[in-house]
Formats: C-alpha cells, sequence, structure tokens
C-alpha cells in the first residue's frame, strides 16, 4: 500500500464508518438549487405567445415569454413514434449556445405529426394520435396537459415553476445589472405588461432589455464557494426548472442512483434527490444524496397507468418530489376513501439542472412494457453480454501476483466451486500507470492469461481514468501532446489527485481522444494483454480526491463547454471508449465486457455497473434489492452490488447470504477493501464453504435462463430483474415491494437480508395463479402473503406457474466448459395446465448472432398434455451440440406413457418417473437436440 | 486459510501388473478396480447406494440415474458423480464427474475428455517417469535431510541436556545464595545493631559534653547534622532547609537551586533521619559537592575519632556491602532461572527437534523490505528507511492437530492503522538449509512466511517407497 493511497485514506477514513455529509453540498449549497427551490408555485409568468405557432411535420414551435423579464424562450413539441411526447424549451436567443446533450440518443427519433384539433386565444389542442390523447397547450399562463379522453394524464408547469436563468453578460457594479429571470413571482412595479403588448412578437431584442425590471444580483450566481473549492462562474447564472404534475400517481420510481427504496420518497421538508455523479466515500443507505452515477428517467405508475419523464440533461440536477398522500397514514388514507374524500391522489414532480436546455421526453405507456420500449427506443437497450459475464466473478483488492492469482484460480478447483472471471484492481499495474503491469508482481501476465485460458476462464483488469502525470508514462506522453486532457479554466490540463497521485483527466467527450483511447486496447498496444482480459473502469464520476465533493471542478473545460454542462455524461463516455477499443482489438467480432461506477442515460448501451463501495452490513445487502431494481427501471439491467460488501468485513452468515442473494441478481461479483481479510468461499469452514458453492452452482445451473433473459433485455429493453408491480401492475400490494423481485417473468426471489432470519414472508401475486419452490417444487397459491421457514442452506426462490424455464444441470468449473452441455427443463404448469418459455443459444461471446443472425431462439409451449419446441427465429441458423437431458413437469398428473415426436416422423416412448407427492413428472432423456422441432404427448 | 500443511502424497500404482483385469473392465469407463465388483455385465444394474434398479444398457448413457452417480462413473451426467483417471504409468486419482468432456484435460491418458474437441496427449509416462525421477532425487535428497535432520534432533538433545544441567546449577547455586543470604542478613542485622548501640552511647556522651564551653571540638555525627539543618526541629529536613544551609562546595556564594536541593535528598522534598542518612549525609560526608554554609571541610563522624565506633561501623558496613553482593548475585541467579524456565517450557516439538532454532534469525529481502524471523521470539520488517515494524511475537505452533509443527503463529505485531494487529503465520517446509524461503501478505497485515528446514522433513516417501513401471 503506497503512501499516497495511507494519506488519502487516513484523511477520508479518520474516526468513523460513515459518510462524511459535510463533503457533499445539499440543496442549500448548491446556489441554483436553492435559488429554484426558493421559488414556491404559484402562478407563471411565462405565457405562450400564439401567434409565433408554426406547425410543421415533425414539430411544433411556440415562442413563450416571461412577463417579468422579457425573455423570450423557443418551446418545441414533437410527438414521436412509439407514443411519446418530446417537449424542449431553450432561449429563443441565448448569449451563446446552450448545452444540449449529444451521444446518449441513438438516433433523432422519429416524429409523427401532430395535427392542430381547435385554436382559440386561450391556447391550442393537439391530438397526439391513438386513444383520443390530446396535447393542450395554454397560453396564460404558460401550461401543458397531456390528456387521454377526460382525463389528464400529466402536465406542465401547471405549479408555475418552469423558470430559466437565460444567460446574460455579467454587470460587476450595482447600478446596470440585468434581471433574473428567476424573480418573477414579484409583482411587476411599473406595468411593463403594456409596454411588452405593443412590442409584440417580432423585436423583442433591444428595447426590451431596458423593460426589464430591477435585477437581483444573489450570491452563488457569478462565483460560488464550497468548502475551500471556488467555483468561477463565467457563464453566470443558467439553471433551469420545470414541474410536472401526475394526477391519479402515488407511486414514483426510478431516477438513479441513490441508495434508498424503490418507490421514491416525497422530497418535502429534506433535500430533494440528487443526480450528480460523485465518488461518495462509504455511503450511506435511506436517503436521496447523489451517487456515482445519473440516470434522469423517472417512472410513474397507477393501477391504470405507467409513464415515464426523461430529462434530457447531463448537468448537476435535483429532482423534488411531492404527493398529497405521501404525508397520510395508512388509516387518513382509508378515512378519505370511506369518506369519498374529493381529492384524488397526486405526485408533483419538479425538476432542476444547473444549466442547458430543457429536453423532455414523456414516454405514456400505458403499460410498464411500452415504458420500457420508448424508452429503449430513444437510448438503445443492454448490451449484450458475453455469457461468461453472466456468470460468477471473483475480485479483491488486490490479488497480489500472478502466484496469488494461480493459487486462487487453484482454490476454485479444490472446492469444486465455479468461476469466470478473477479480477486485478489497481495494485497491478506498475505505480497505478494503467495499462501497464507491476514488473515484480506481474512479470509475465501473459503466462498467467493462458493459465486462466486454458481453465477457459477470464481476467478482468482495472484501467481508470485518471493518467499519471509522469513524462515516463507513454499514456500520457500520448494524451499530453495530442492535446487530449481535459483543461482547468485557465486552458492549462486540468489536474487533480487521484491513486497514482497527480493526474490528468482525458477529455472523453472528444471523439478523437475516445477513438485514441480505444485504439490503446489493441493487443499490440496493451502490452500482456490477451484475448480473455477484460475491463473495469472505476473511478469514472470522475474521482477527484482533492477536487470539489471528490470530482471534477465545474469550471473545467471539455472543449468548449465545462464540465458544468455535461458531468453526468463523462462516465458513460469513458465506459464507451473502452467498450470500443475491445470491440475493435478483435476486429469487431467479439462482444465486449466492461464494468463501469459512474453512468447515465445510454449507458446500458456499453456493459455493467455495479453499485459502488457499499459495506458488510445487513442494510447494504437490503440496499441491493431496490438499487438493482431502479437501474432496471431505466434500462440498466447489468447491474449488481459488491457480495459481501466492500468496506468491512462481513460475518460468515452474512457473507453466505450475501452469495445467495447476489447469485440471483445480475451482476455476480464478490469485491473486498485492501484492508479487509480474505475471504474467497473456502476460508469459512466446509460447511459454509458448502453453502457458498451451492449458490454459485445454483446460478451457473440458471445460466441458460439469465442469458435468454439478457438477450430479450438487448433485443427489447425489457429489464432483467424486475420489481413485481412490473409484471402485476393493477396489484397495489406490488407497488413498494423491495424486498423481492422478479427475473424476467418467471422467477420471484425473495433474499434472506436479516440477520439470523427463521424465515420470511413472501408475497406471491397473481389471482389465479400459482407458484413452486425451486428447491422442494411445492406449490403455493397466487395472491398471498406466504410465511416461508428458512434454513441458512437457501434463500425462497418460486417458478411462475405456466412458465417454462432452461437449465443447465451439469455445473462445471466455468460456463465455457458447459457450452455443449444438455438442457433440462422445468415446466411449471398453471392451474389451466399451461406453460410457456423461451431457449435462446448462441456461441456465447461474438456479434455473429446480430450480424449473421447465428443464433437459435425456441418456444417451448406445453398445452393440452403436449409439451413441444418450435422456432421463433426462422430466419436464424446455429447448431448447438447442447440436446434435452430432462423434463421436468411441476403440478403434472401421472400420464400412461409419454410420447416422442420428431419432425422426421419419428416417434418413441419416453420413460418417466411420478412423483406422487409433489405431483412432479419427470421424462427420462428425451436426447433431442435443443435446436430442432419435437413434441411429446402425455397419455 | 492454513490449516492443510502437505506431507507430501505418492501413491504411484503398479500399473501394469493390473492390465490384463482392467481389459475387461475397459467397457464401463472410469471406474476403478476396487469397484470393478459392481459393475459386472448383467442384465440390471444396482445403484451402488441400493436406492435403485435400473437396466444395464443405461450405465453411462450420459444420463443421471442413482442419486449416489454410481450408474454414469464414465460421464459428467451425475452432478455428485466421480470419474477415475487410470493414468497409466503415472499416478490414477479421481476427478469430479463435472471435469468428464469439459474441454480441459486433466487426466494425464485424457480419459476424461473422450468426447470434446479438446485434443489431450497422454502424457501419464513421462510425467510417471519425471515424477520417479523426481522422486528418487527427493529420495536421495530426503535422505540427506533426514540424516540433517537427526543431527539437528541431537544437538537439540544436546542442547536440552546441557540447559537442564545448567538449570540444575543455576538451582544449586541459587539455593547456596539463599543460605548465604539468610545468614548475612542476621550478620549484618547485628552489626548494625552493635554500631548503633556504641553510637547511641557515645552521641549521649558528647551530648552531656557539648554542654561545657570549652569544649573547641565537635565531632559530627548524622544526628547531629541532621539536627544542625533542621532548623524549624520538626524532625525533618526540607529543600527550604537545605536551600539555606548549605552550598556548593566551590562556590559558597551561590545558592542551591530547588531542583539541586531535591536531588540531594534523594528526589524527596523533605526527609527524616534515615532517608537523611542514605541520601544528604552521604553527599555531606563525601564532601565533593556540597558542604554546610560557613564550614570547611568534611563533617566527620563519630568512627574518625572512635576506634571501637569505627571498628563497629566498618563491621557493619562490610555485613551490608556482604548482604547487596549475594543479593545482586541471587537476583542474577534467579533472572537466569526465570528465563531458563521459560526457555524450556515452550514446545520445541515431539524430539524438541526445534530447539536448534532458538536464539537464531534468519532473513529475507522482498522488494524494498527485509524480514526477519526469529523462531520462538518475534518477526519483523525493515523498510528501506531503516524503520523496523513488528509483525508479531511469538504465539503458538498452529497446525492442524494431525501436524501441529508445520505452522507457527506470531501474534500481536505492531497495531496496523485501523485495523488489527500485525501477524505472522510462518509455514514449517522440508528443505536441506534451514533459511526463509518466502514472505507474501495475502491480507494487509498479515503475513505468510515460508522457512524450510530439514527438521521439517518426513521420512514418509522413503517408507511408501516407489513402484516402477515394468
Amino acid at each position: 500500500m503506497g503512501p499516497l493511497l495511507v494519506l488519502w485514506l487516513a484523511g477520508c477514513l479518520s474516526g468513523t464508518w460513515a459518510v462524511d455529509r459535510g463533503n457533499f453540498k445539499t440543496c442549500d449549497q448548491s446556489a441554483f438549487c436553492k435559488r429554484q427551490r426558493a421559488l414556491k408555485p404559484g402562478q407563471s409568468p411565462y405565457r405562450a405567445l400564439l401567434e409565433t405557432l408554426e406547425l410543421t411535420n415533425t414539430k411544433l414551435t411556440l415562442q413563450l415569454i416571461n412577463d417579468n423579464n422579457k425573455v423570450r424562450l423557443l418551446l418545441e413539441l414533437y410527438r414521436l413514434q412509439g407514443n411519446m411526447t418530446r417537449v424542449k424549451i431553450n432561449e429563443l436567443k441565448p448569449l451563446k449556445p446552450r448545452f444540449e446533450v449529444p451521444d446518449v440518443l441513438i438516433n433523432d427519433p422519429p416524429t409523427e405529426p401532430l395535427s392542430l384539433l381547435s385554436r382559440d386565444e386561450n391556447g391550442v389542442v393537439l391530438s397526439l394520435g391513438a386513444d383520443s390523447q390530446r396535447l393542450i397547450v395554454s397560453a396564460k399562463p404558460f401550461r401543458l396537459d397531456i390528456m387521454e379522453g377526460r382525463e389528464v394524464l400529466l402536465s406542465l408547469n401547471s405549479r408555475g415553476l418552469l423558470a430559466f436563468e437565460h444567460l446574460r453578460i455579467r454587470k460587476d457594479t450595482c447600478q446596470e445589472v440585468m434581471s433574473l429571470s428567476l424573480s418573477h413571482s414579484k409583482v411587476d412595479p411599473e406595468g411593463t405588461e403594456n409596454k411588452e403588448e405593443t412590442e409584440a412578437a417580432n423585436e423583442p431584442a433591444e428595447g426590451e432589455e431596458e423593460a426589464k425590471e430591477d435585477e437581483k444580483v444573489e450570491d452563488g450566481m457569478w462565483e460560488e464557494t464550497f468548502k475551500s473549492h471556488t467555483d468561477s462562474k463565467p457563464n453566470g447564472p443558467s439553471s433551469i426548472s420545470l414541474d410536472f404534475s401526475l394526477p391519479g400517481v402515488e407511486n414514483v420510481y426510478g431516477i438513479p442512483e441513490h441508495a434508498d427504496s424503490l418507490k421514491l420518497k416525497a422530497t418535502d421538508g429534506g433535500d430533494p434527490y440528487r443526480l450528480f455523479n460523485l465518488d461518495v466515500f462509504q455511503y450511506e443507505v435511506f436517503n436521496p444524496m447523489a451517487l456515482y452515477g445519473a440516470i434522469p428517467v423517472m417512472l410513474s405508475h397507477s393501477a391504470q397507468r405507467t409513464m415515464g419523464i426523461f430529462w434530457l440533461n447531463a448537468a448537476e440536477t435535483w429532482v423534488d418530489i411531492s404527493s398529497n398522500t405521501a404525508g397520510k397514514t395508512v388509516f387518513g388514507q382509508m378515512l378519505d376513501y370511506v369518506q369519498g374524500s374529493s381529492e384524488t391522489p397526486q405526485t408533483d414532480v419538479r425538476w432542476i439542472s444547473e444549466s442547458g436546455i430543457i429536453d423532455v421526453f414523456i414516454m405514456l405507456g400505458p403499460t410498464p412494457t411500452d415504458v420500457f420500449s420508448q424508452y429503449a427506443s430513444l437510448t438503445g437497450t443492454q448490451a449484450f453480454p458475453p455469457l461468461s459475464a453472466l456468470a460468477y466473478h471473483q475480485c479483491r483488492w488486490n490479488y497480489n501476483d500472478q502466484e496469488d492469482v494461480a493459487a486462487v484460480d487453484q482454490g476454485f478447483d479444490d472446492h469444486d466451486i465455479p468461476y469466470d472471471f478473477i479480477w486485478l484492481d489497481i495494485e497491478h499495474t506498475d505505480g497505478k500507470r494503467y495499462f501497464t503491469w507491476d514488473p515484480h508482481k506481474f512479470p509475465q501476465p501473459k503466462d498467467m492469461l493462458q493459465g486462466l485460458l486454458d481453465k477457459r476462464r477470464k481476467m478482468v483488469t482495472i484501467v481508470d481514468p485518471h493518467i499519471k502525470v509522469d513524462s515516463s508514462y507513454k499514456i500520457h506522453n500520448e494524451i499530453r501532446s495530442k492535446g487530449f486532457y481535459v483543461k482547468s479554466k485557465d486552458g492549462g490540463d486540468y489536474e487533480g489527485w487521484c491513486w497514482p497521485g497527480n493526474s490528468g483527466y482525458p477529455d472523453f467527450t472528444n471523439p478523437e481522444m475516445r477513438a485514441w483511447w480505444a485504439s490503446m486496447f489493441a493487443y499490440d498496444q496493451y502490452e500482456g494483454s490477451m484475448e480473455n482480459m477484460y475491463t473495469w473502469n472505476d473511478m469514472n464520476e470522475p474521482s477527484v480526491f482533492n477536487g470539489p465533493e471528490v470530482t471534477m471542478h465545474k469550471d473545467a473545460l471539455h472543449g468548449n463547454w465545462e464540465n458544468r454542462d455535461l458531468h453526468n455524461l463523462y462516465g458513460l463516455y469513458v465506459q464507451r471508449a473502452t467498450a470500443e477499443g475491445l470491440i475493435e482489438r478483435s476486429g469487431g467480432v467479439e462482444r465486449p465486457f466492461v464494468l463501469a461506477r459512474a453512468f447515465f442515460a445510454g449507458s446500458q448501451r456499453y456493459g455493467a455497473v455495479w453499485t459502488g463501495d457499499n459495506a458488510a452490513e445487513w442494510e447494504h445487502l437490503k440496499i441491493s434489492i431496490p438499487m438493482c431494481l431502479s437501474l432496471g427501471l431505466v434500462g440498466v439491467s447489468f447491474c449488481g452490488a459488491d457480495v459481501g460488501g466492500f468496506f468491512k468485513s462481513p460475518s460468515t452468515e452474512l457473507l453466505v447470504r450475501w452469495y445467495q442473494t447476489g447469485a440471483y441478481q445480475p451482476f455476480f461479483r464478490a469485491h473486498a477493501h485492501l484492508d479487509t481479510p480474505r475471504r474467497e468461499p473456502w476460508l469459512f469452514g466446509p460447511e459454509n464453504t458448502a453453502l457458498i458453492r451451492e449458490a454459485v452452482r445454483q446460478r451457473y445451473a440458471l445460466l441458460p435462463y439469465w442469458y435468454q433473459l439478457f438477450y430479450h433485455a438487448h433485443h427489447s429493453g425489457q429489464p432483467v430483474m424486475r420489481p413485481l408491480w412490473v409484471e402485476y401492475p393493477q396489484d397495489t400490494a406490488t407497488f413498494s415491494m423491495d424486498d423481492q423481485f422478479l427475473l424476467g417473468r418467471d422467477l420471484l426471489v425473495h433474499p434472506v437480508t436479516e440477520e439470523g432470519a427463521r424465515g420470511v414472508t413472501a408475497y406471491l401475486p397473481g389471482k389465479g395463479e400459482v407458484w413452486f419452490d425451486v428447491h422442494t417444487f411445492q406449490k403455493h397459491n397466487g395472491a398471498q402473503n406466504l410465511y416461508i421457514p428458512v434454513t441458512i442452506s437457501s434463500i425462497p426462490v418460486f417458478q411462475r406457474g405456466g412458465s417454462i424455464i432452461s437449465r443447465k444441470a451439469r455445473v462445471r468449473r466455468s460456463s465455457s466448459c458447459m457450452e455443449h452441455d444438455p438442457y433440462t427443463l422445468f415446466v411449471a404448469l398453471s392451474p389451466k395446465r399451461f406453460a410457456q418459455g423461451e431457449l435462446y443459444i448462441d456461441d456465447g461471446h461474438t456479434f455473429n448472432f446480430d450480424k449473421q443472425k447465428q443464433f437459435i431462439h425456441r418456444r417451448f409451449s406445453f398445452a393440452n398434455n403436449a409439451l413441444s419446441s418450435r422456432n421463433l427465429a426462422p430466419g436464424s441458423q446455429f447448431t448447438t451440440f447442447s440436446w434435452v437431458e430432462k423434463i421436468v413437469i411441476l403440478g403434472a398428473s401421472k400420464p400412461s406413457k409419454a410420447t416422442l415426436k420428431t419432425p422426421d416422423g419419428k416417434e418413441s416412448q419416453l420413460e418417466f418417473e411420478f412423483d406422487a407427492s409433489m405431483s412432479v413428472l419427470t421424462l427420462r432423456k428425451p436426447g433431442v437436440n435443443a435446436g430442432l422441432d419435437w413434441t411429446v404427448v402425455l397419455q | 486459510m492454513f490449516t492443510n500443511c502437505s506431507l507430501g502424497h505418492c501413491h504411484i500404482i503398479v500399473a501394469v501388473v493390473l492390465w490384463s483385469i482392467c481389459v475387461d473392465s475397459r467397457k464401463i469407463r472410469g471406474i476403478s478396480l476396487s469397484y470393478k465388483r459392481f459393475y459386472r455385465e448383467r442384465k440390471s444394474f444396482l445403484c451402488i447406494d441400493g436406492s435403485k434398479m435400473i437396466p444395464f444398457d443405461q450405465v453411462n448413457d450420459d444420463y443421471c440415474d442413482c442419486m449416489d452417480g454410481s450408474d454414469e462413473p464414465g460421464t459428467a451426467a451425475c452432478p455428485t458423480g466421480r470419474f477415475y483417471c487410470t493414468n497409466l504409468g503415472y499416478r490414477s486419482h479421481y476427478i469430479p464427474s463435472s471435469r468428464v468432456n469439459d474441454g480441459i484435460c486433466d487426466c494425464c491418458d485424457a480419459s476424461d475428455e473422450y468426447r470434446s474437441q479438446t485434443p489431450c496427449q497422454n502424457t501419464c509416462r513421462n510425467l510417471g517417469q519425471r515424477e520417479r525421477a523426481e522422486v528418487e532425487g527427493q529420495t536421495r535428497v530426503l535422505g540427506e535431510r533426514l540424516r540433517l535432520k537427526q543431527l539437528l534432533i541431537e544437538e537439540g538433545v544436546l542442547t536440552w541436556r546441557e540447559k537442564q544441567a545448567q538449570l540444575r546449577d543455576l538451582q544449586r547455586v541459587s539455593d547456596d545464595l539463599q543460605t548465604q543470604l539468610d545468614d548475612l542478613r542476621k550478620e549484618e542485622a547485628r552489626r548494625k545493631e552493635e554500631a548503633d548501640a556504641l553510637r547511641e552511647r557515645e552521641i549521649g556522651a558528647r551530648e552531656t559534653a557539648d554542654n561545657s564551653p570549652t569544649s573547641h571540638y565537635r565531632p559530627e555525627s548524622p544526628i547531629s547534622v541532621f539536627k544542625e539543618l533542621d532548623s524549624n526541629r520538626d524532625g525533618s529536613i526540607t529543600v527550604d532547609e537545605v536551600q539555606a544551609k548549605l552550598s556548593p562546595v566551590q562556590d559558597e556564594e551561590h545558592a542551591l537551586s530547588e531542583d539541586e536541593a531535591v536531588a540531594l535528598l534523594g528526589g524527596a522534598h523533605r526527609v527524616d533521619l534515615s532517608r537523611f542518612e542514605e541520601t544528604l549525609w552521604t553527599s555531606l560526608r563525601t564532601g565533593d559537592s556540597v558542604t554546610i554554609k560557613g564550614r570547611r571541610g568534611v563533617p566527620g563522624s563519630l568512627a574518625d575519632e572512635d576506634p571501637n565506633i569505627k571498628a563497629a561501623v566498618s563491621a557493619a558496613e562490610k555485613a551490608s556491602a556482604d548482604l547487596k553482593r549475594v543479593e545482586d548475585a541471587y537476583e542474577t541467579v534467579y533472572m537466569e532461572i526465570r528465563d531458563l524456565r521459560e526457555k524450556l517450557s515452550i514446545d520445541y516439538g515431539s524430539e524438541r527437534e526445534f530447539l536448534f532454532l532458538h536464539d537464531q534469525c534468519f532473513q529475507l529481502k522482498v522488494y524494498e523490505y527485509i524480514y526477519e524471523l526469529c523462531p520462538f521470539s518475534q518477526v519483523t520488517q525493515k523498510s528501506a528507511s531503516g524503520e523496523v515494524v513488528s509483525l508479531g511475537k511469538w504465539g503458538s505452533w498452529a497446525g492442524p492437530p494431525e501436524n501441529p509443527y508445520c505452522q507457527m503463529r506470531y501474534e500481536s505485531g505492531e497495531p496496523c492503522w485501523q485495523g488489527p494487529t500485525r501477524n505472522t503465520m510462518v509455514m514449517l517446509i522440508c528443505g536441506t538449509e534451514t533459511a526463509l524461503r518466502s514472505v507474501k501478505e495475502p491480507s494487509k497485515c498479515q503475513y505468510v512466511m515460508e522457512l524450510q528446514t530439514p527438521v521439517s522433513c518426513q521420512p514418509a516417501l522413503r517408507q511408501r517407497g516407489v513402484h516402477s513401471e515394468l
């Protein structure tokens, strides 16, 4: 451990284990948030100038004017394909261009024509096409309402919190300063309203300025100091805000990343949820503080409808939520119901960002599935990972040297525990110079990688985006000479303190920089790398130990833009450039695998994320569920938490429970802090080794299902790990549930997250449905709370009656070793003796599934006592060695015979066993190839 | 983590002797000879656990029928199954069924990958030859090592005896000294009493004489000087009184500081007569540091004048000095005995074979650090800058119950920042030289060292013997 690290840790760790809240801003300490939040709901000063309305094939444009300061805004409305509405608001004539977020949308979203239904002096009514949906633009005060029939789905600026701090010229003296648009709540003292009318719409520029009311310069508009850091604000105030009202909505979700419950809480009386990518040391659970990533997407849900709001802005953002039912007790809500309270539930949301423009996508659902598709159509879907990335990952800060790696690798074999990836943290490098190896500890990286390859295993090395300032370091020299570093406000290379000491930060927003970075992953550039070596981007918020809030100064420059404008986007670019590098090094053949800590909307296209530096505490195990569920709702399916907890040392029970939970979460990686004792799975006695082995084996057996879910996520944007309400949208009991979750539609997982638990109460949804315990095959009815006694041996997992899940029962050393193994189908019958499922197979690691349609996609259906497999993708072609080994039918009755029929007309009888006590029918060795058509008929 | 110490395994099979039998059972892949009887070709097969009867053609048909996996010894079908690598020419062993046809060559005879695309070579012959050569080499080396071990054990026995004898000698000396001490204590008390009595008498006489104005000479006793200095007659001398009445020999004008006065009083601020005699009186009598103001010379003593008293006092002083000397000797012997006992109480192995490590230290340089192991004492780490950090003090043997002497634990070293104290586990391995072989830090502040020594060699290999291929 280097002296730098000691110093830094000493600073950070001193005293307690809790987050040092003083290092991070509250809304009150963030000048724009404070200014904006001081603004209370009321009549909006904005007015739509209907005479400026222009309607084209693709959009409607309209000017808005702030009656207090006469600054005009330009509103653009788009009806997008797939039942979405885009609302864009920018200054009509900004002093200089305001930042519009690039590279997040996968394309210019295709539009559909808006048609004008009616128009008068109060506003216009536009048709949104389907379902009698209309968009109403009210002129004075300006507001937007989206209606379906007579129902308001969503309103914008209904609380009058639209606020647009226009760019202005700094006037340092007091006599001649410009207006602050925010001061609109003031009554206009000089009747400028009349003046404005005479000016009409044409020439708002010159005369208007004088007409503006007296300015108000507040602290923090042109400079802001937090702790010892001063943020120069050469562009002055530039924040934006808009409110959204959601009548009939009591539940909102999303806007990760926060260590908080799945259902978002009202923020009245506290801080808003903050979205600002930060390296928060030892974060605490259950609060709205910003964390490593930010996805400005919120979902609203009621039994009637699911919608989404995507606030496309990469600056520091705060989200306030209030609800007219939030404060009420259950009894109070009952009382309202009994007494027929006139008040319908409503949730009000307000978004505040420091700079940029208002660019909002309103996803109108109406189902959760629709919202996921809509969002996927904007920002893309989850990258389809190599199959092995869905297996188990063994990480630690740090595996010390090649010998250590070999010993851990051997340990897994000695204890017969499968694993696919072993990870190397920062200590593997030569002095924290990424793309290099410590010459003493890792003198022969290729030998090491070959050793892993021989066992069909892989490695991940860390490559962080801070680059040691060291003139003998090739990477640094090249970045410096090409001018690829982020610049400080004075124009020199921005430097900050991170693991290597003084570091530069490459400007990943620059496409040339990204192309160069990607080229560094070529096998001949990254010395010692091989095709079974993948990448981990940590610290990509970016983390700057000595920067404000442990990140980059907001006035640092990425080309012409300040970090302020695009801060939350930096991490996405880092992961993107790295993923592109891994693709390029294989000539575009191989799928990449890159894990990142910071992320933004669209990051799902580039790999996996994890919940950062958690702690070995039960609370952190618990919070891993809502944290990954929230990410899944907004596109990022490949999510996981450090198994065991990063900081501190877990009790054996916690470690076992964490493995059992992690085995059923998408990204399954154990990780540990440098200061903690070793915790490889076999270090806690044979009994615990066996428990962990069993948890990991359950994961490996289920990999075919995981792979199919990820293919589905990649294909359609549906989350892999889902809150129950996504599949049971009308079941209000599920709306705030985040101690259990679904994988796809068909597996329900209820992790044990209490110390010493003897039992858990799981909720099995679905009236008239049944669920089968996957361990015992015991059948349970849906729509009930079920108390399940638990032992340390496993956590409750249920398969939905009506589903078919494929497993590979032959768990081997690594997922690659299982490639050609046969499948066991678990057919869980619904009460109507029906079931359906899918199987997806490809080579597991290349893009050939996409480019050459080399995959198998099967649909299994059980109906009328016959189970059949048919092709879901007739255009595809792939052959597999895998065959169907066994079929287990849950909830079956005993047949007299089971006949296998294949397309060549052959029929054969299958042996079977029937367990009458559990109604389980096991068909012995159908033996058919998994890629072919077949039918089994039970008589 | 470190509970298993290898004792060195070797089961080289006399493979070819059994060749003819193997041929018969070749159809049943993956079983060893001893299991062959379960797989006699009949119409049906009974799972070895007796749980189920299946048709014989379902043995090794790549479908798991038996709970115990016994129907699929040659395939990967059963999760609990195992596959027997016959490994002709090398060591036969079992592998988990999950390693059959997984694309990784596990058996050196390539028998586990009969259906995978991975081409595996039969390397058993080479491995066997190499191992036999190695084993032969090792056997030779081992012989040498065991001889060294025997020497060290013998050395240990001698040392042990020596130490025991030393202990006995010391014990005897200690007993002698104890007797002497008893006598000397009595003698000293008697002498002192005598001298005191004489003095008392003389003082009584002098005090009478003092009243005579003609007395021109006044021999001084501790008591008289004490009385002179004790201005306020409270029976004790204080710092103030010392400062008032005494001055340095060299400079009578100079006053004594409080610290100097306190020092003269033996570190106290106030002394009574007996403490005075032990402290200030001694200083006054030597006369080279302080003197009573206005007076020349060293205060005399009664002994200076009266030969009887002089003789008595010197006898008392001698007795006291004798006592002191013997007390010191006793103390030294006592400490030696304690150290020796402590040393002898350590467990040096069943044959005290590790005794020779005591009082030795071993060093190893790893990158910028020098590690030092002093067995049964401590482990340290010295950085390039010279800073020495304790990685633990001798704790205990820590091997598994069947072989406790293969690991040593050193604990309670310097505390780690924000963590527990450093500790070190020393793994003892067989080698010719006694030396530190490696040092690692698998978790922070937890060190693992390998100490090789012939003493850790076990004769196992030689006893088991090596079979050669026929």
